[in-house]
């Protein structure tokens, strides 16, 4: 691989400079923070122009118009689509017109509104009622007869698990858990893997068995509280009737359910949040690049000068606030 | 005068130092990594047999021997930590399949992205044979307009997904990122709409991404769909996980971690979810002894107030 | 004018958009497709709005040397910058090169008799090149490659982005020499040098930064804010303590049970909860939907004062 011009290397700097400024929020709001939030907004907004008329004014528009690329005779309407955008930049130039732009935000408001009926209805309503007036009983799969598609679904499998499965099971029918998991077609590692996810409670002795017709209780339970935490949080939701005696026991169930849900929310929005601190962190320290290119940023290096500069930099703001405020209240009191 | 308790000067506790607390949880691990082993969930394994169950085929071979998949990438600098291990992942998995791949994206921030993820693990190889640490098959560069396309980005959240759901020609255009007109590429021939492909991996930041493409195209058209989101997106994203609306769902830096222990090459993901052990211990500390410090000053008030 | 006619505009599209859904014709098909068209390109003009709007809005205040108009100076220019360096600039300038081609003017025996030919490049230590899918860094100095005779593809490109890739075919017969220069321009525009280099090094890093901060104020609120006041308070931070041990390694090193516990809760009860939010959400959002296309909800229309 080639070198990394120096012109790139500096730009590490300067991204590694730029990562500690933001960082210094966390001290205080200070210049050095202010003056990355402003350049990223700026550096936004010019990108933002230049890559939605690139990419979407230019090849719908001026294309399909001017360069006769729209199919057939749709070009006519695609200005219609032109005029529209016209009256949206009126009110920039001439504001007593802006009652203009009324026009496309009504088109797309309603458009919008008018797509988004049909796919929340399919999507969020019909598929979720479907699946939750499903079928409450958990049937274990029958390692002897299931497909290779249930095999594969089932807890420490795989594809090549449960090709190998199929075939051993051709050759004699298992006669217990145990016995399918041991079989001498299964490697080493695939065999701890499904012993790693043997459980009677959510693993493997829970979802498979050998024989038809077994169940598995606790999916039975699971699937039953499923179908009571929807329920009642529903009922939670439904303000047109008191929330007291029965309905309001059950509106208070829905509300615990509701809370672990937004538990499980947060635990996992902080794992998301401390992922992004480490993404800066695995950037600062070069790990994201190649490491002869990540010896030549010297990462760390730059990150502690940055860290230097700024801080001193922060201590000499503050001493001049301090002395201003000073000076301030020293010709205060003089008046 | 009585003296404050312990837990009122507690509780007025500058905040910097947590922060300064959280920084070194971050930063130590990075030096000194636990290397806990990261295991794939259910659902993570759920959409690696997605992609496990497209059929293999040649390097010269066409549709419909060769799977042909269409890929989303719609991200930003900023989730690139918790998702792009996954999209590395999951494309060496479809290289090693010789499958077709078609690009695209809806987040405006997402196209230098996308280049550079092009030049670095399409056009080049990802894990070439003797790649240390991988004892999987080796993947091959991708020739444009023969084994991959980028179509490019397109704006319009909700309606222009609608449009790749029945006119995907027409909603770029009928041309690709580089100008070249969709109808002179051989590897698209026979697709014009998201149904077309045997499977659709979504690379999803947020909105618009894969609530959108399940709600707008995925549900009317029963497509087959896998999706990586951020940690935050997952509650929101697995109830369709549920109903098979999603086959396969990777969420968040330890989803990628699993995936990428799937396909047998760690990466960013892996070292990062061992990061993300003590991150995670430092907030579970931080709430038990927040909630320490309340309750401890709540049974000093009301002695004091029974006293 | 002002308020009935995009009252009737939000219905009769607003209508549309509900029942092209029903309706298979081809015809309604098509034009659905480009009334999405034009929702998308009226995305995309108001962020271009958006942006015009920062402007005309930071303008004054700088004028007006309000505080911290010097930082408003600097997101104006740093705007005007991007701007500038995202025009196509290098269209202006002479047609786009290819790589020039030589060949020697005798046949090579020795290659001949062993049915190869060669291919020799001379490009900078900066660029790459590709010959017959295997690339090489160039030195500067003649690499020479051999070939199987025929029609050869070479292509020369950076590592970085913002150079145009240059692609010569070769074709050569058995003993034949070639050799190939070439020095990919660099262009301007969305995939430039410097409108790249801008993205990667300015915006990037600092776009991730700025939610990485929430790394730390999570963990801030964490230890400030989140009370176990009461059963549903406790409930919510046990479920997050189990989900974040369970969801990172650390938890199956503790204890197998707790990944399961962690995946069993997002299976049961939060997505039992999040179920019903997703359809009380989707009644609300068809009811809205609905007030909007009938002109019951015209706040997004603004008044007349």
């Amino acid at each position: 691989m080639t070198a990394l011009p120096w012109v790139d290397i500096v730009g590490y700097w300067i991204g590694i400079f730029l990562t500690i400024c933001c960082l210094s929020f966390l001290y205080k709001d200070n210049p050095f923070y202010k003056l990355a939030e402003h350049l990223f907004i700026g550096v936004s907004v010019g990108y933002l122009i230049v890559l939605q008329y690139g990419d979407n004014i230019e090849p719908k528009v001026v294309g399909a118009v001017f360069r006769g690329e729209a199919d057939g005779g749709w070009w006519v309407l695609r200005l219609v689509a032109l005029v529209l955008v016209l009256m949206m930049f009126v009110k920039v130039v001439v504001p007593r017109w802006s009652w203009l732009g009324r026009y496309p935000l009504a088109f797309v408001v309603a458009f919008y509104a008018g797509l988004q009926i049909n796919a929340v209805a399919q999507a969020e309503l019909g598929a979720q009622i479907k699946f939750s007036a499903g079928n409450i009983d958990a049937v274990k799969v029958d390692l002897n007869t299931a497909p290779v598609d249930a095999l594969i679904a089932l807890p420490g499998s795989s594809g090549l698990v449960a090709t190998k499965l199929v075939a051993e099971r051709a050759q004699r029918p298992f006669v217990s858990v145990d016995d399918a998991v041991t079989r001498p077609s299964l490697t080493d590692l695939e065999r701890a893997d499904l012993a790693g996810a043997r459980g009677n409670l959510i693993g493997l002795d829970a979802k498979a068995a050998v024989g038809p017709g077994q169940h598995d209780a606790f999916g039975i339970v699971s699937n039953l509280l499923l179908l009571a935490g929807l329920l009642s949080s529903l009922v939670y939701f439904y303000f047109s009737i008191a929330h007291r005696g029965v309905i309001g026991g059950v509106s208070r169930f829905g509300v615990w359910v509701l809370m672990i849900g937004f538990g499980a929310s947060f635990g996992l929005t902080v794992q998301g949040r401390i992922s992004l601190a480490i993404g800066r962190a695995y950037d600062v320290l070069g790990r994201t690049v190649d490491p002869a290119d990540a010896d030549r940023i010297h990462g760390p290096v730059v990150a502690v000068v940055s860290i230097a500069l700024i801080a001193a930099g922060i201590a000499l703001w503050e001493r001049r606030a301090r002395r201003d405020a000073g000076d301030q209240a020293g010709s205060r009191g003089q008046s | 005068m009585s003296a404050e308790h312990w837990s009122a000067k507690l509780q007025r506790f500058d905040r910097r130092w947590i922060f300064l607390v959280m920084a070194v949880a971050v930063v130590v691990p990075l030096f000194v990594p636990l290397g806990l082993p990261a295991r794939p969930d259910p659902m993570t394994k759920a959409a690696f047999n997605a992609v496990e169950a497209l059929p293999s085929c040649g390097p010269d071979d066409v549709p419909p021997k060769c799977a042909r998949v269409f890929v989303s990438i719609d991200l930003d600098p900023a989730s690139t930590p918790e998702i792009e291990p996954f999209y590395r992942a999951v494309v060496l998995h479809l290289k090693r399949k010789n499958a077709k791949l078609v690009f695209a994206t809806t987040w405006y921030q997402a196209p230098p992205l996308v280049d550079r993820y092009l030049r670095e693990t399409i056009e080049a190889a990802i894990a070439p044979a003797g790649t240390d640490g991988y004892d999987g098959a080796a993947d091959r560069p991708y020739r444009k307009g023969i084994d991959y396309v980028n179509l490019g980005f397109r704006d319009g959240k909700g309606a222009i997904i609608q449009a790749f759901g029945s006119d995907l020609r027409g909603a770029f255009d009928h041309r690709a990122d580089d100008g070249t007109r969709l109808d002179r590429i051989a590897m698209l021939d026979g697709v014009n709409k998201l149904s077309d492909f045997d499977l659709i991996v979504l690379v999803s930041a947020g909105n618009p991404g894969a609530k959108e493409y399940v709600q707008y195209v995925g549900t009317r058209n029963k497509l087959p769909m896998i999706a990586a989101c951020t940690a935050v997106s997952t509650t929101d994203l697995a109830p369709y996980y549920q109903t098979g609306q999603l086959i396969g769902l990777v969420a968040g830096m330890a989803g990628s971690a699993g995936y990428e222990t799937l396909v047998g090459k760690p990466g960013a993901g892996t070292a990062g979810a061992d990061v993300l052990n003590i991150g995670n211990l430092v907030v579970i500390a931080a709430i038990v002894f927040g909630n320490v410090v309340f309750f401890a000053g709540r049974r000093y008030q009301r002695r004091g107030r029974t006293s | 004018m002002k308020k009935t006619v995009p009252l009737f505009i939000g219905i009769a599209f607003g209508c549309f958009a509900v029942a092209e859904f029903y309706i298979p014709h081809h015809h309604v098909g098509a034009l659905s497709n480009e009334f999405r068209q034009w929702a998308a390109i009226l995305a995309a003009s108001a962020f271009i709005l958006g942006g015009v709007n920062i402007l005309q809005v930071t303008w004054p205040q700088i004028r007006r040397r309000e505080p911290d108009w010097r930082y408003k100076v600097v997101l104006l220019v740093s705007a005007a910058i991007m701007l500038l360096v995202g025009l196509p600039w290098h269209k202006l300038g002479s047609p786009a090169k290819t790589p020039t081609v030589e060949r020697a003017a005798t046949a090579d025996a020795e290659l001949a008799a062993r049915g190869k030919a060669a291919i020799t490049v001379v490009v900078d230590d900066d660029v790459t090149f590709m010959i017959a899918g295997k690339s090489a860094a160039g030195t500067g100095r003649p690499v020479v490659t051999e070939v199987d005779p025929g029609e050869v593809e070479v292509k020369l490109s950076r590592r970085v982005a913002g150079y145009r890739p240059l692609t010569a075919k070769v074709t050569v017969a058995a003993g034949e020499r070639a050799t190939v220069h070439g020095d990919p321009p660099m262009i301007w525009g969305r995939d430039g040098r410097v409108f790249v280099w801008i993205y990667d090094h300015i915006f990037s890093p600092a776009n991730a930064t700025m939610f990485a901060l929430l790394a730390f104020f999570v963990a801030s609120a964490a230890f400030r804010a989140f009370r176990a006041r009461n059963v549903e308070a406790a409930l919510l931070l046990a479920a997050a303590i189990f989900m974040m041990l369970g969801r990172a390694p650390l938890g199956r090193a503790i204890s197998d049970v707790l990944p399961d516990v962690a995946q069993w809760l997002l299976d049961v009860p939060s997505n039992g909860g999040r179920r019903a939010i997703m359809m009380g959400a989707a009644i609300g959002a068809i009811a809205t939907g609905l007030r909007v296309i009938l002109g019951i909800e015209r706040s997004h229309l603004g008044s007349d004062s």
